[in-house]
């Protein structure tokens, strides 16, 4: 039984602390993985088809769409959000009803979602598919069947539209290629009747010429695709005729079984990963931006990777200890915790406009003043976060290397082998984890790092990746999109937050995943090295 | 071995050593550099003015003729004199030599010479002939790259209006066109009194050499003033104010704009001491007029609303800038910046900015100068002597608007009521005054900062204590990598987090929040009060052994829940429903939605991870002998930790708080997207705030390059630089001395 005095030694020895501390970390623990779960809980549900919820208003009105959420109203009552889609009729995708005015509830199984290339969803209910030569087709017949093979057709024209627009894209490259050709000789002075300049003119008027029939073509191809059309009922009873052309997806979410919709839902996954993005960044893919990501971090770690592990070998190896040595030290850990906007600024002003506006005027004076490499560009983003990166680099090494025991060292000198000899077969391949770690950290962080970039180099929506099929693959000079300013340019840039809310959340939800899976694991390596040191020391 | 391969590995050893020296040095030099290069951006801020005399000759005019007015053009390749004799004379000030002469009585010799010319901006320039008749005109130099200007390749002048003659001639007058396009002219009449006249007519068709009719002017006569002579006068280009300056030193102001009615605003003692003033000159935007005095004093003065938002503004002197040794009779607006140029009666010439209230230059002549005039760029300056010798200065004002007055003090800026720390880099319209106060961003970098630390160092701080003293083995390796791990969470999500899902959150339910305070400690002391009940059995043992926190995850979650729920029902009860409103009632305070609380909670996930580990660190790397030895005394594992434990690690933990803060005044893009970023100066918590960081992403790519806003920005860099470095530098000796104190 419990006396009084027992609760009184509970307080006098401060078990009370213990018990404040406690709550501490778990109002901790609680806070990460509060703000994980709303990442992941927003970012994984985005694609799963939501059902279409056909409400009956009290004054007869009835309005379709998806509910986002219920929510209590001050001074009491509810009230529900839907998505009403059909911007291009209603003006807003979202509207607010009150749960008072709602009189009847259903879930129709012939409600159609339309993703649309633009104007965002369509729901309503099929009313009829034209014929394939633009005909008013039977009226009544086809249904579903009939917008599915139809929009199976669209899909085949858009291929070749596609095809014929890649045409048209890299004829204007090789367009540009031939203008700054033209620029650089008339700049050296050619005279225009030179060969040279002849070739480059004809050239030009060839291209031009392709380029009109390309152009033609496609225009014809497009007006073809357009023929094709649907008609749709909304809620509301008005009619409306898309082109099937127009339709990125059908789907009725109220007929669908769990197994359509967890197809559906890895399709939707598919396009996230590999497709281009849409409607302002709001839909579709990521796929420029995953790549832009990927290749600024793969560009970052070619500087900064043998950068930072040379540094650490000097400091650690082979400079001699003393008081220099210690404030270098001190001086490296500091720049790590340097704000990165810093090094942006120092990007910005250093890199971009120092030597990129050197180099314009070294290599490109014909271009001038509109600036090649004088510009934010990938090359200038990477090199900004290489040097954002390089302490962790060197601090890692470092620590990786000062964990190996002297007598290694000892020993192998002793053995006749030299410095260098001893740095690559012992103490790089033993430290090697350590580094690894560091390279890891610091990928992680330049993956994640946004500041910096926003202003050398990252742009909302680039026309172009930096790596691609025409020589020379790599092109360092052009600006790149990144899944870390992608979330920051939609969630807050963008005119209709509250559509781009999904996008962003899972764009974040990526992000988060990437960038916590490269740290988990390094952690992971560390906690192993640690070990295999643990034991090998004793 | 081969003797070849031991020199060949002997010469690779070399090699690297030499390589890797050299890189790793070279590494080293380069990043620490940085700051250098950065600082060499922000410098030329500092840069003082210079100027360099580039022509001294003298004026080719015919001798008899004197110089009323000079003027250059921006390259520098032409300038002109307007002559008494009623000509312009256009001429190289290079070599000294005429290129052009033009009349300037629109082709009727009969106007004589003339008494006075008054040159104002964009080279116009009043002139009153001595039949008492006045004309307005534009003087166009000769397009010097080609593409500047109408393209003419010789000068022209352009008449833009003309005043009849009439008896008495008036003292003194002249002409502007307003913003609207009307001719306004001003005359100060032999009784002491000045007469307004505006003409609304289109000037700029240029056929206004035509005197108009008597009746097309809308007049207005000012009532005789008892402040003694008017000496100087001056009015705004839009037209709505006359000021005057009188001979005992009064400061005087009309509202022009409802003629013929002119209505006295002030008039007041524009110097305390009732010296005369003897010029008046409207500063650049026409909102300041700067007051040159008889002894020297150079000031200026704006309208401001001295008695609070919603009364009459009346002039007040704003900044009084370097003062002359003698009289002032000539001072002049620069056309592209708040500067004012200054002419004394002892030849000597200063250049002034009005609101950073530097003296940017000092110029004096070989000769005393009388006269000047200044190229519109603002970059050349012509100075004329009685004898009609001119000498040509080139002027270089890198950033006459900065000074650490201006980055870090009140300033009285113009429609401001009183001096203030303001940030506002720009504005729709170009004549406005930029305001550089980095004191807005400091604080906002500081306050988001504190409310941070505030939320997240008890919390981070106890959680260590916790991990590193209480709980087991097992746990940490579980807990510690999992918080590391969240260090690398990009702050862009958690500023996404922060802004578009937390703060609408926090906006509903502030209430909820603040009761969170009182219900979780509530909660637990509750809790702590039942738990002495089931304290005797087995498992309750087995949770104090260190998974206490497992126990209280359903207790924090009952008692958030409860806040939470509870927080419409303390907000109906206590604030009448709506906390905002009662706020804004109560005490005036704004609540935005993006606020300091959300500032706080998103600050404080992304700096969370770093004050815990180091204080984990530093609280698990105290010798495990001191603890022993302490529980061998019998103290709790408590008193350990609070009498032992953390007084051994307070070094540590101090050098985690210094480096979390560091992180979080530097963090750019959380603030960036959870605060409205707009520059206030308000400790409360229910605003938001910009802070150095956010604005330098903000404002950067509007920056043009070199500019003063670029060299700022990259001064605020250094400052974010010097920071954090220097705080980090501290946390790390701390750190340092701790581990010789403990050997590890």
């Amino acid at each position: 039984m419990k006396t009084p005095s027992s609760i009184r030694q509970f307080w006098r020895r401060g078990e009370p602390g213990v018990w404040a501390s406690g709550a501490a970390l778990a109002a901790m623990l609680l806070g990460i993985a509060g703000m994980l779960a709303v990442v992941a809980a927003n970012g994984v549900v985005v694609f799963w088809p939501h059902r279409l919820c056909e409400f009956t208003l009290h004054d007869g009105s009835r309005v379709l769409g998806e509910v986002q959420q219920w929510q209590d109203v001050r001074g009491g009552g509810r009230r529900v959000q839907l998505k009403v889609g059909n911007r291009d009729l209603y003006g807003l995708d979202f509207r607010w009803i009150e749960g008072a005015d709602v009189a009847g509830t259903r879930f129709p199984c012939d409600a159609v979602a339309l993703e649309r290339q633009e104007y965002g969803n369509f729901y309503g209910y099929l009313a009829g598919v034209s014929a394939a030569d633009g005909g008013p087709g039977d009226g009544t017949g086809g249904g579903w069947a009939a917008l599915e093979a139809a929009w199976r057709q669209a899909r085949q024209q858009r291929e070749a539209l596609e095809r014929l627009q890649r045409g048209i894209n890299r004829n204007n490259l090789r367009m540009e290629r031939t203008r700054l050709r033209l620029l650089r000789l008339r700049h050296r002075g050619v005279a225009e009747d030179d060969p040279r300049v002849a070739g480059l003119l004809d050239r030009q008027a060839a291209l031009q010429r392709e380029f009109s029939q390309l152009v033609a073509q496609s225009n014809a191809a497009a007006v073809e695709c357009r023929r094709r059309t649907a008609r749709f009922v909304d809620s509301h009873g008005s009619e409306e005729v898309l082109p099937v052309f127009g339709i990125v997806r059908a789907y009725r979410p109220n007929a669908m079984g769990r197994l359509a919709k967890a197809r559906f839902y890895l399709g939707k996954v598919g396009e996230l990963l590999f497709g281009q993005p849409r409607e302002a960044n709001t839909e579709g893919g990521l796929f420029p931006a995953i790549v832009g990501t990927v290749m600024m971090v793969f560009l970052m770690s070619v500087f900064s990777f043998p950068l930072g592990v040379l540094t650490a070998v000097y400091l650690r190896e082979y400079a001699r200890d003393g008081l220099v040595v210690r404030l270098v030290r001190i001086a490296v850990n500091n720049l790590a915790g340097v704000p990165s906007i810093v090094y942006g600024i120092f990007g910005l002003g250093f890199f971009v406009y120092g030597i990129g506006g050197r180099l314009d005027r070294w290599l490109f004076p014909e271009r001038l003043p509109t600036p090649t490499l004088g510009t934010g560009g990938i090359l200038w983003a990477s090199l900004t976060l290489a040097l954002l990166t390089v302490p962790v680099v060197i601090v890692a090494s470092e620590e990786a290397l000062g964990a190996i025991p002297r007598g290694i060292r000892e020993g192998s000198l002793a053995l006749g082998s030299t410095r260098l000899q001893t740095l690559t077969r012992l103490l790089l391949p033993m430290a090697s984890p350590g580094i690894m770690t560091g390279f890891i950290l610091a990928m992680a962080r330049a993956a994640g790092e946004v500041a910096p970039l926003m202003i050398t180099g990252v742009v909302k929506l680039a026309p172009s990746l930096p790596v691609d099929g025409t020589p020379p693959f790599v092109h360092v000079e052009r600006k790149f999109m990144h899944l870390g300013f992608h979330i920051y340019d939609i969630g807050f840039q963008s005119p209709n937050v509250e559509a781009a809310k999904p996008m962003v959340f899972t764009t974040a939800l990526l992000l988060v995943s990437l960038v916590l899976a490269m740290s988990g694991s390094a952690i992971w390596l560390r906690q192993r090295m640690k070990r295999r040191y643990a034991m090998g020391s004793f | 071995m081969d003797s070849r391969q031991v020199r060949r590995i002997r010469r690779n050893d070399r090699i690297a050593r030499w390589v890797i020296s050299v890189g790793g040095c070279g590494v080293v030099v380069c990043v620490l550099t940085m700051v250098v290069m950065i600082a060499g951006v922000a410098l030329p801020l500092f840069r003082p003015a210079s100027a360099v005399r580039v022509h001294a000759r003298r004026i080719p005019a015919d001798p008899g003729e004197a110089v009323l007015a000079v003027g250059l053009s921006d390259e520098g390749r032409t300038a002109y004199a307007v002559l008494d004799s009623g000509r312009v004379l256009f001429f190289d000030p290079a070599s000294g030599e005429a290129t052009q002469r033009l009349g300037l009585d629109g082709g009727r010799p009969g106007r004589g010479r003339l008494r006075s010319a008054h040159p104002h901006s964009e080279q116009t320039c009043t002139l009153n002939w001595d039949d008492g008749s006045a004309s307005l005109i534009r003087i166009f130099l000769p397009a010097e790259d080609g593409s500047l200007g109408p393209g003419s390749a010789v000068a022209r002048v352009l008449p833009l209006a003309a005043a009849p003659p009439e008896s008495p001639p008036a003292a003194d007058s002249r002409m502007w066109v307003t913003e609207q396009g009307h001719v306004l002219h001003i005359s100060l009449l032999p009784d002491n009194r000045l007469r307004v006249r505006r003409l609304d007519a289109d000037v700029e068709t240029g056929d206004g050499a035509e005197a108009p009719h008597a009746e097309a002017w809308q007049e207005g006569r000012t009532e005789a003033v008892p402040f003694g002579r008017i000496i100087a006068f001056t009015a705004d280009r839009h037209g709505e104010f006359l000021y005057a300056g009188t001979e005992r030193g009064h400061l005087l102001r009309w509202d022009i704009g409802a003629l013929p009615e002119l209505r006295l605003l002030d008039a007041g003692a524009a110097w305390e001491d009732g010296t005369a003033v003897t010029v008046l000159a409207m500063v650049f935007g026409d909102v300041s007029v700067g007051v040159g005095a008889a002894d020297g004093r150079v000031a200026t003065w704006a309208p401001v609303r001295l008695y609070g938002p919603g009364s009459e503004p009346r002039l007040q002197r704003l900044h009084r800038l370097a003062p002359h040794g003698a009289a002032v009779t000539g001072l002049s607006p620069t056309e592209h910046d708040k500067s004012l140029l200054s002419l004394a009666s002892d030849g000597s010439l200063q250049v002034s900015h009005m609101t950073s209230e530097r003296l940017l230059l000092t110029l004096r002549g070989e000769r005393p100068w009388n006269g000047f005039g200044l190229s519109l760029r603002g970059d050349g300056l012509i100075a004329v002597s009685p004898g009609g010798h001119y000498e040509v200065w080139r002027l270089r004002i890198p950033h006459p608007e900065v000074s650490w007055r201006v980055l870090f003090g009140r300033v009285h800026y113009e429609s401001y009521d009183r001096p203030e720390f303001v940030w506002q880099s720009s504005s729709a319209n170009d004549n406005f005054e930029a305001k550089f106060s980095l004191v807005p961003l400091i604080f906002g970098s500081l306050k988001g900062t504190f409310y941070a630390l505030a939320l997240t160092v008890p919390l981070a701080l106890l959680g260590a204590v916790y991990v590193s003293q209480f709980t087991r083995p097992e746990v940490r390796n579980l807990v510690k990598p999992t918080v590391e791990v969240m260090a690398a969470v990009p702050s862009v999500v958690i500023g996404f987090l922060a802004a578009l899902w937390l703060a609408p959150r926090v906006e509903e339910g502030i209430v909820g929040i603040f009761l969170f305070g009182l219900m979780l400690p509530l909660a637990v002391v509750i809790f702590l009060l039942l738990w002495q009940g089931v304290r005797g059995c087995r498992q309750a043992k087995r949770v104090e052994r260190g998974w206490e926190f497992v126990a209280l995850v359903p207790v924090l979650l009952i008692g958030g829940g409860l806040a939470w729920g509870l927080g419409p029902v303390v907000e109906g009860w206590l604030f009448a429903g709506d906390f905002r409103q009662w706020l804004f009632e109560g005490t005036g305070a704004r609540f935005d939605q993006r606020n300091s609380i959300v500032i706080a909670f998103a600050l404080g996930v992304a700096v969370i991870p770093v004050v815990f580990t180091i204080a984990e660190d530093a609280l698990s790397n105290v010798p495990s002998s001191l603890r022993a030895a302490s529980l061998a005394l019998g103290a709790s594992r408590w008193q350990t930790v609070r009498r032992v434990i953390l007084p051994s690690a307070s070094p540590g933990i101090f050098a985690g708080i210094i480096i979390g803060f560091g992180r979080a005044v530097g963090e750019t893009m959380i603030v960036l997207m959870a605060t409205g970023n707009t520059p206030v100066l308000s400790p409360s918590p229910f605003n938001g705030m910009r802070t150095l960081s956010a604005n330098i992403a903000v404002e950067i790519p509007e920056a043009p390059v070199g500019g003063t806003l670029y060299r700022i920005l990259f001064l605020s860099a250094v400052l974010l630089f010097v920071l954090t470095s220097g705080l980090n530098t501290a946390a790390e000796l701390l750190r340092h001395r701790l581990r010789r104190k403990y050997g590890y």
